[in-house]
């Protein structure tokens, strides 16, 4: 694969071309897995504060709720940037073959692809957003603690972002897109420590728990309670995966278009 | 938008698949206001070719130059004077037949009232300005073609691809495409269109480029190739001894293969009227007297049918 130049034009045509299709049914794209975090968030913040009360968390007591709340943002940016980058990436791939039809344009293989992928990420940002806002509004995280977050958020809706590309490019069926979703997005959703701290983990999996990006991810935005000491190295970690994953995704879609 | 009227050239055109040769250098100009035909049965390689004319099939061997622009690492930057109608139809199911135009148009920086203007402009020129807020799932095959074809045309290219446009639609709605062809034509912008259909060759392009797995076996315009490969008529026989029509033939110096369940004969002339007059008294079951065309050069050249 040859790197073609992209222009900043491009980059955002393609990806004004994927907002003008969200806006024009915005309720229905927006609210079904916006809902989803924030019905653990109060389902599981309210309903199970009253048994569990308080979590231990770097030393110190931490209500339930207030403990997830960083959880939840996380699982909004993970869902929405990995199904947009999976799901509807595939379909634009394969079945509209819209990235065919961008290409008759003056755009460049980097134009649609960044295109696409800023797209899922920007679906990552204003699920995890929305979700912080609910948080917010909850009184779980703190306004400036989420404006100060936004960062954080972005850099997951990339990561996650690039993953679901990646499955775009892989797969050659739509429902194989299901087999990453329960090896990998479940299993994270659940153990990287978004409804429980994972050092009540077993400690081999409690390892296996704390490499996982989603993990580096939920103990980057649950700052405002305090950092573990290894946190730049979450950073680190993630920036890498998210190298990682653009880079494996752009080789698996480039021969799908090229040949 | 560059002023200068630019050439499209393909030097000596490569493409192998693993062991499979697909184009097998394939060399030719395109002009400004010329509409170039490449003919021949599905594999020809017509498809990989006109992919490396705009930029997504990267050439084995040999390149691209259309103006100052090099295929395929200077694809965008060409493309902005191509209009590319490929041949599946990539419309975009999430718009309307006016926002499929206008949300293009962004992408050659036409926005706002201008996106809107030359959107409103081209479904007049396709015909479909009563079906601007129509879904494109609503339209029929011909309508999408059309549409396809519009959206082609967003940018005032000057050289526009068609890659087999007109392939499972009607005779009205292939005829209506033809008429937008020879529009495009007579406005000076130069065409390269892929087809099966002969005849489709035939009334539409200056010149033709022959192909049979990957090679140019022959080109020329379609009246000089049906002249210098066929002649100006053929009788197509059934019902006579295949020895005897070739005694015939022989004698008169045509060309005689066999073609479905008859045979099919040119008539050169100056003697055309004797040979046809020679099989006729042999009361063939079934004798028609036609003039050539570019089926029969195919015929001739590779001894099998175009579809």
């Amino acid at each position: 694969m040859k790197l073609t130049s992209a222009t900043p034009w491009g980059v955002y045509s393609v990806w004004w071309r994927h907002f003008q299709v969200y806006r024009s049914t915005w309720l229905v794209n927006c609210l079904p897995p916006i809902s989803e975090p924030v019905v653990y968030l109060l389902a599981f913040g309210y309903g199970l504060t009253p048994l569990i009360g308080g979590v231990d968390y770097l030393g110190q007591q931490v209500p339930y709720a207030t403990f997830i709340a960083p959880g939840m943002i996380a699982v909004g940016v993970l869902f929405q940037s990995f199904f947009e980058g999976a799901y509807s990436s595939f379909i634009r791939l394969n079945f509209q073959k819209t990235w065919q039809a961008l290409l008759t344009a003056p755009l460049s293989f980097t134009d649609v692809f960044l295109g696409d992928w800023f797209w899922a990420a920007t679906k990552g940002t204003i699920a995890g957003t929305l979700t912080g806002l609910v948080a917010v509004i909850a009184n779980l995280y703190a306004p400036s603690s989420l404006v100060l977050s936004l960062p954080l958020i972005v850099l997951g809706s990339l990561l996650f972002g690039a993953f679901g590309l990646l499955v775009a490019g892989a797969v050659n069926k739509v429902d194989q897109v299901n087999v990453p979703i329960f090896l990998v997005v479940i299993p994270m959703f659940t153990l990287s420590g978004t409804y429980f701290p994972r050092d009540t983990l077993p400690p081999l999996l409690e390892r296996v728990a704390d490499l996982l990006p989603l993990a580096a991810l939920v103990d980057l935005l649950r700052w405002p309670l305090g950092l573990p000491p290894w946190w730049p190295w979450s950073l680190l970690w993630l920036l890498g995966w998210l190298v990682l994953m653009a880079r494996l995704a752009a080789l698996r879609i480039y021969p799908r278009l090229f040949s | 938008m560059a002023t200068e009227m630019l050439n499209l050239t393909a030097y000596d055109l490569w493409k192998q698949y693993g062991d499979t040769p697909v184009v097998q250098g394939i060399s030719f100009t395109l002009q400004p206001g010329e509409i170039v035909g490449l003919l021949g049965p599905n594999g020809a390689g017509k498809t990989t070719t006109v992919g490396m004319l705009f930029g997504t099939v990267v050439p084995s061997r040999g390149f691209v130059q259309f103006g100052p622009w090099q295929m395929p690492t200077q694809g965008p930057q060409a493309r902005t004077q191509m209009g590319i109608v490929t041949q599946e139809d990539n419309l975009d199911p999430d718009f309307t037949v006016f926002k499929n135009l206008t949300h293009f148009a962004h992408h050659y920086r036409i926005t706002g009232q201008a996106a809107k203007q030359r959107a409103g402009e081209l479904l007049a020129l396709v015909n479909l300005s009563d079906r601007a807020q129509a879904q494109v799932d609503e339209l029929s095959g011909g309508m999408k073609r059309r549409l396809v074809l519009a959206r082609a045309l967003l940018n005032q290219p000057q050289l526009v691809f068609l890659d087999e446009p007109t392939t499972g639609l009607d005779p009205d709605a292939r005829q209506d495409f033809w008429r937008l062809v020879q529009h495009l034509k007579a406005s000076g912008c130069g065409i390269l269109l892929t087809t099966h259909y002969m005849d489709e060759a035939q009334r539409l392009c200056d010149r033709i480029l022959l192909l049979q797995q990957g090679k140019v076996i022959d080109e020329g315009s379609p009246e000089a190739l049906v002249e210098r490969v066929i002649g100006q008529e053929v009788a197509e026989v059934e019902g006579i001894a295949a020895d005897l029509l070739k005694t015939l033939a022989q004698r008169h110096g045509a060309w005689c293969r066999s073609f479905g369940s008859g045979h099919l004969v040119t008539l050169p002339s100056p003697t055309a009227d004797l040979l046809w007059n020679a099989i006729e008294a042999h009361h063939p079951q079934r004798l028609l007297r036609r003039p050539a065309n570019l089926e029969d050069v195919f015929l001739r050249l590779t001894g099998s049918l175009l579809e």
